[in-house]
């Protein structure tokens, strides 16, 4: 009856990370979607540039949503993946600093040509910096 | 820290992934645990070593206390 039981709770559990996987799947891509929509959007000078503000806005909420995912997906996971994902944060945290503090430094000599090395070009360093962190701790668990 | 619980895990007949669904946590951690890549949380512990009917310490044993006695690492 007890085995019955755990496994039962192991088999809701399963589901339960799989349904929790495919919310934040779902959060990502209307994340991406509506990041792309929009970064499309505010280079068509046809619309008025109120109205591309408001576009540029609009994957802000969408992010909000993943994000919400994000931590009940953290929240779910067994105690060693959550370690892997803060050993992939200690990574990317550092390395995103280095990152910005070179860029300020280097802006302090030289104007950045902004069409390479605007905020939009830089954010998705930092998501990388992150991969790159889970790479290195997940090898080490492994 | 040294542990056995893949010989306990073997003498049951389990695999890494039965183990995994019986403690609750993914096969990547069950075989960090049995290859002393990681040493889990205490509560972790107790409920590997209620699983098993045994106590913590005839599972887990400090790594310098295993090399120190070799012998009960066969017992």
């Amino acid at each position: 009856m007890n085995s019955m039981v755990s496994t039962l709770s192991s088999g809701s559990q399963a589901e339960a990370s799989s349904r929790r996987g495919s919310r934040l799947l779902a959060a990502a891509l209307s994340f991406a979607i509506l990041y792309i929509g929009a970064l499309a959007a505010t280079e068509l000078e046809a619309i008025p540039k109120a109205l591309r503000i408001a576009i540029a806005l609009l994957p802000v909420p969408a992010f909000a949503f993943f994000l919400v995912e994000w931590i009940r997906n953290i929240r779910g996971l067994d105690e060693l993946e959550r370690r892997v994902q803060l050993e992939s944060l200690a990574v990317a945290f550092p390395l995103s600093v280095v990152l910005l503090m070179a860029l300020g430094l280097i802006q302090s000599v030289t104007q950045l040509n902004p069409l390479d090395w605007s905020y939009r070009h830089v954010w998705p360093f930092l998501v990388a910096f992150y991969f790159f962190g889970l790479v290195l701790a997940r090898r080490r668990y492994r | 820290m040294r542990n056995r619980l893949r010989v306990l895990r073997a003498e049951r007949d389990w695999t890494q992934a039965d183990l995994a669904e019986k403690l609750e946590v993914s096969r990547q951690t069950v075989n960090a645990l049995e290859t002393g890549k990681y040493d889990p949380s205490l509560p972790l512990a107790f409920r590997i070593a209620k699983l098993f009917g045994v106590t913590i310490e005839e599972i887990f044993r400090p790594e310098e206390e295993a090399v120190l006695s070799p012998e009960a690492e066969s017992s």
